[in-house]
């Protein structure tokens, strides 16, 4: 296929409309409509349902949209990418990170960033998931990275980058701390510091309390809330092993890493992609987290995962 | 070592073909088809244009501009179907085995796949590659250079049906693949060898990319000394 026959398919997806979308590539209509027959061609089958009244996408052309969308996005963002770099230009890049997502986790793929957008400016911000995604929509942030998110809009991007288990977090002076790993009998001894309106709760439930409810005593809606909790002495937070942390608190490993969760980059489809969201996005998606987390999402671990119902 | 390389490419090609169960032929006998009837090499670019710059990540997720590559000598692209394919490792390790000469002659060679994730490590690792291999992620440089093709229905099932999700090993929805093609370009970005193939068994064979870089470089280091005069 060819650049300007996805260029002018985009067009007509945006606008519906062949006059339109010809006047935003700035060609003649029959030139447009040649260029996306060919493509339709290509692709095997119509893109567009032409109506007088009613010109919409058809499956296909559902199906391809999001796809082309990112090709083009990325073949446009290297051309920016020079005019930027000419024009010694602002490149602002805001990263959204759930509470549970360290800072420090992005700071290698943003200092990588910068070698080759040197007016790189970075906004990191944190917020709740859901509330991540609303801001993405709003286009108050450019990229997200959050764990586990039960709903996720369409038009919302998705990739997976890393797996890591959940470990226990409890004060150095707390009599499980100094256990090479915290077995479940004693989890289930332990008082568990529970976390409102947690997702996870019920699955660590099934999952290493089958049969008798873990104690929960204490309670708190933030992660932080709980974590002082803990370096107190009042219990252990069941939390993603890389999630910021006390530096007075301490992670051990459970028996047979039971839970685990993954971490996902979040993006809006569709939408123009500056040259440092662009690099961001692809070096994310290419680097090795494993080095930085311990735990790696190879191709296929996913699917174990899954198949063997441990992933959060 | 020419003839070797030739001959270890053809032979590799042979032999695979020669192991394609009925099913396997048939579907690449359909798919090579369909790909000269929708004339798909027809959109590649050619010699004398101008090669669509690109910011692409390695394997390890460090950046790698092709601006910066050819300011360093002659810059070789080749665009190989992933890890899962064959004939693309007997063409990386047919690459890897003349790495030495490009070196020689300040060549940069890079290999772009549409793989993402921990796949193109996977594959240095197996193939004891020390290659640049790029992730041409969301497919942009391989539509750029024209040589991007939906994968058509029957070929999908055939693939799905072997184990082989592209949607995964891309990232995306949709299952895209390049038609293989290999590019020499000058220091100016300008396109002075191109080769593609839609019979995706058939490759360039490294002594000739190395014929074009040679011819390349001597060409610039003409170009350069009657400059100076």
């Amino acid at each position: 296929m060819e650049l300007h026959q996805v260029r002018y398919f985009l067009a007509l997806a945006s606008t519906l409309n062949f006059t339109r979308a010809a006047e935003m590539c700035n060609v003649t209509q029959p030139a447009l409509t040649k260029g996306v027959q060919k493509l339709e061609q290509e692709l095997g089958g119509q893109l567009i349902y032409r109506e007088r009244q009613l010109t919409h996408l058809t499956d296909l052309g559902k199906a391809v949209l999001p796809m082309l969308e990112r090709a083009l996005a990325s073949t446009e963002a290297v051309r920016r990418r020079a005019r930027e770099f000419q024009r010694k230009e602002v490149a602002p890049l805001a990263i959204g990170l759930a509470p549970s997502i360290s800072a420090s986790l992005v700071l290698e793929p943003i200092a990588e960033i910068r070698k080759f957008v040197p007016g790189l400016h970075v906004e990191l911000r944190e917020e709740p998931p859901g509330r991540l995604v609303e801001l993405l929509l709003e286009g108050d942030i450019n990229v997200a990275l959050v764990g586990d998110l039960d709903d996720k809009p369409e038009r919302i991007d998705d990739w997976a980058l890393f797996a890591e288990r959940y470990v226990a977090v409890l004060a150095p002076s707390h009599q499980l701390a100094d256990l090479p790993v915290v077995g479940m009998e004693a989890l289930r001894e332990a008082t568990i510091l529970d976390q409102s309106n947690c997702d996870l709760a019920p699955k660590f439930q099934s999952l290493c309390f089958p049969d008798a409810p873990s104690q929960h005593n204490h309670r708190g809606n933030r992660d932080l809330h709980l974590q002082h909790l803990a370096a107190a002495g009042f219990g252990i937070v069941l939390a993603p092993e890389h999630m910021p942390r006390l530096p007075s608190l301490k992670a051990v490993p459970i028996e047979g890493d039971p839970v685990w969760r993954e971490v996902h980059l979040l993006a809006v489809q569709g939408r123009r992609y500056s040259p440092a969201l662009d690099a961001f996005v692809k070096v994310a998606r290419l680097r090795d987290w494993s080095l930085h987390t311990g735990s790696r999402l190879q191709t296929g671990y996913r699917s174990h995962l899954e198949s063997i119902g441990v992933c959060a | 070592m020419s003839d070797r390389l030739t001959k270890t490419l053809d032979q590799v090609r042979s032999e695979l073909l020669s192991e394609l169960s009925d099913n396997d032929r048939k579907a690449y006998i359909q798919l090579v088809d369909w790909l000269r009837k929708t004339d798909v090499a027809s959109h590649a670019l050619q010699v004398g244009d101008t090669a669509p710059d690109f910011l692409l990540p390695d394997a390890h997720g460090r950046l790698h501009s092709s601006e910066h590559l050819r300011s360093e000598g002659p810059l070789v692209v080749s665009f190989y179907r992933g890890g899962w394919c064959p004939f693309c490792n007997a063409e990386l390790r047919a690459l890897q085995a003349v790495k030495a000469e490009f070196d020689r002659l300040n060549a940069n060679v890079v290999v772009l796949s549409p793989e993402t994730r921990d796949l193109p490590r996977q594959l240095k690792r197996q193939l004891n590659l020390d290659l640049t291999m790029l992730a041409d992620v969301d497919h942009g440089v391989a539509i750029s250079y024209g040589v991007l093709f939906c994968v058509p229905d029957e070929a999908k099932a055939h693939y799905a049906g072997q184990g082989y999700d592209f949607g995964h090993r891309h990232g995306s929805t949709a299952w895209m693949l390049p038609i293989p093609a290999t590019y020499v370009i000058d220091r100016g970005g300008v396109i002075r060898s191109a080769f593609v193939e839609p019979d995706f068994t058939i490759r360039q064979e490294p002594s000739d990319i190395l014929n074009n870089v040679c011819q390349l470089s001597g060409s610039q280091a003409q170009d350069a000394s009657s400059s100076g005069e």
